[in-house]
């Protein structure tokens, strides 16, 4: 009785036979990740070696946690960390409000044109590369440019012309700006999208109990977008101990260098440059696991407060 | 609706602050491209806004002339195309295998995926490691590695759990295999969700400098924002170029500095993004939105 059994095999075929198209579309993916961020993974070990270029990944030296206890000697990576963690704190919560509000701002616009207008050219700087916008600034602060010229305007003459991307004092204003400048128009997208989702309703009957757009602001909008500024916020809090390599890097100069290291570049210029990698990859894995760590607690956290997750 | 009168001087304050910013996010911008067409010695005296006070071309000249820059651009376009077209479709076709009903391990292979998104070896690791596959000073450096993200697959993936999952299955059962679905039916249904990814792709293909500056050392695989990058940074390159250009060049005036030099090249570079972006927008913008939906 073949025709009988026919029917019976077709139902309990292999879902891998039966997919047997789907998974070979996934394979180039599968492999894609294998090569370039699982295989990489291996490459930690020399955080616990004597890396040596001519007796490779395997044969150079264990040295134990050696590399590490290096980082909490040596005064230039101590220095990183420490700037490290004060750009990212600042930039991390000091320019979170800024796309709310510009959200905010957005969406009391009536006139579609005008909106549609400041959205494109509030969205163009995260258009450019980090490196443009180190080149737009530095004509802009440059001595004879214009933020001098307007800063002379405004004091009435007793403002000091000076070229301040080359003094380290004001770097992190500096980074700091920029990178507002950079991004808050594009990151107001996705809070705008969130407060368009409003149901409507909920103002009409704030308004006929005689509440101002201002309380509708605090009651409404703000607590209904409340999910969505906990994910951006959750997201962004592995940025705590880290910072945007080009961006540190493009601003960077011979004057400021010095001071300003963080610790994406002092691990490219120790490890690229000075051929150091051990020591690079170990201060590497060190900010790598922090980060995981912070991204999981904070992940964590706002689980049980919010019942908000990321995943 | 009515408006009080509180509402209507917000409404003012709003729109004028908007435009305050407005000027302020564009600004440096026109500043630049004044600076780029203005004569490198009268920038010097300051005062340059948005206008160019002295009008020349030679700044440009410098940039068009230097010897690497017709190769950079080579370069940069051409990983632009093959890294776009490639990461597209394998996340595509990734995120239509993801979407399929029944595929067995789905959870697993999500996880494959996702893993990397919030671990990485680090920078030092991989340098190490690229060395050992022949990626350093290697063309395809620019290409493969990233030609998966696992963000981009989950954007794509979450537009194409929206589409009715009953064209398919009427396709499944008059005998369509899973590859005609997908081309027949998913690909052309897809195309919004392709367009936003492959823009944003695209951007960040051009954009990008440190594959270069990592991986790199050969001049003749240096990326127009690479060059961009050394002629913003090493003034003495600025310099060079700059002393070049005005050799031979009888109207001394007019010889370009190394600042007006740095801007020609940074308006070269990033035009091509500055014109066509505004019309594109709402591919750029409709990838977030899917994100925030989703989450």
């Amino acid at each position: 009785m073949k025709t009988a059994v026919t029917p019976m095999k077709l139902c309990s075929q292999s879902p891998w036979k039966k997919h047997k198209i789907a998974l070979f579309m996934l394979l180039p993916a599968i492999v894609a990740v294998f090569l370039f961020n699982y295989l990489p993974l291996l490459g930690i070990v020399i955080a616990f070696k004597d890396f040596n270029v001519i007796l490779g990944m395997w044969d150079s030296p264990w040295v134990g946690l050696e590399n590490f206890k290096t980082i909490f000697i040596q005064p230039e990576m101590l220095k990183a960390v420490y700037n490290t963690l004060i750009y990212g704190v600042t930039i991390t919560f000091g320019a979170f409000p800024f796309p709310i509000v510009l959200a905010l701002l957005f969406n009391e616009l009536r006139n579609a044109r005008f909106k549609k207008f400041t959205q494109t050219l509030t969205y163009m700087p995260h258009f450019l590369s980090w490196i443009s916008v180190v080149g737009l600034f530095y004509t802009f602060l440059a001595k004879e440019g214009s933020f001098n010229q307007m800063m002379t305007q405004i004091t009435g003459g007793s403002w000091e012309s000076n070229n301040i991307l080359l003094d380290d004092k004001y770097f992190l204003p500096i980074i700091f700006w920029t990178h507002v400048w950079k991004s808050t128009g594009w990151s107001s997208i996705i809070f705008l999208a969130a407060i368009t989702g409003i149901d409507g309703t909920l103002y009409e009957a704030a308004t006929i109990d005689g509440c101002g757009k201002l309380k509708q602001t605090w009651y409404i909008t703000l607590p209904s977008i409340k999910g969505t500024i906990v994910t951006v916020l959750v997201m962004s809090l592995g940025g705590l101990v880290t910072t945007s390599f080009e961006q540190v890097y493009g601003f960077q100069n011979l004057f400021t260098q010095e001071n300003t290291e963080v610790i994406n570049t002092l691990i490219y210029r120790q490890g690229i440059q000075g051929g150091k990698y051990s020591l690079a990859s170990a201060f590497g894995l060190a900010q790598g696991l922090v980060t995981i760590i912070l991204i999981l607690t904070a992940n964590f956290i706002s689980k049980k407060l919010m019942d908000t997750s990321i995943w | 609706m009515k408006r009080t009168k509180g509402e209507k001087i917000f409404n003012i304050f709003n729109i004028i602050f908007l435009t305050l910013l407005c000027v302020i996010m564009v600004y440096p911008y026109v500043n630049q491209l004044a600076v780029s067409f203005n004569e490198g010695k009268d920038t010097m005296l300051g005062g340059i806004t948005i206008f160019p006070r002295k009008f020349t071309l030679t700044n440009y000249c410098a940039v068009f002339t230097n010897p690497d820059f017709l190769n950079a651009v080579i370069i940069s376009a051409s990983k632009l195309a093959l890294k776009t077209v490639l990461s597209v479709g394998v996340t595509f076709l990734a995120a239509f295998s993801l979407t399929r009903k029944g595929l067995p391990a789905k959870r697993g292979f999500t996880l494959y995926f996702m893993i990397p998104a919030y671990v990485s070896a680090g920078v030092i690791p991989t340098y190490i490691l690229y060395r050992y596959l022949g990626l350093i000073d290697n063309y395809w450096v620019y290409v493969l590695p990233g030609v998966f993200t696992f963000y981009n697959m989950v954007i794509m993936r979450s537009f194409l759990q929206e589409l009715p999952s009953s064209i398919d299955e009427s396709a499944e059962i008059d005998g369509a295999n899973e590859f005609q679905v997908m081309y027949k039916i998913t690909f052309p249904l897809s195309l919004p969700v392709l367009a936003t990814i492959t823009l944003w792709i695209a951007v960040d293909a051009w954009n990008e400098y440190n594959l270069t500056l990592m991986y790199i050392t050969n001049r003749k695989l240096y990326t127009l924002s690479y060059l961009m990058m050394q002629i913003v940074k090493e003034s003495e390159l600025a310099q060079q170029m700059a002393l070049q250009a005005s050799m031979g060049n009888t109207n001394v005036s007019a010889a370009p500095t190394p600042d007006s030099v740095k801007a020609a090249t940074l308006i070269v570079t990033t035009i091509p993004i500055i014109m066509t972006y505004p019309f594109l927008q709402k591919y750029f913008v409709k990838g977030i939105t899917i994100g925030a939906v989703k989450g």
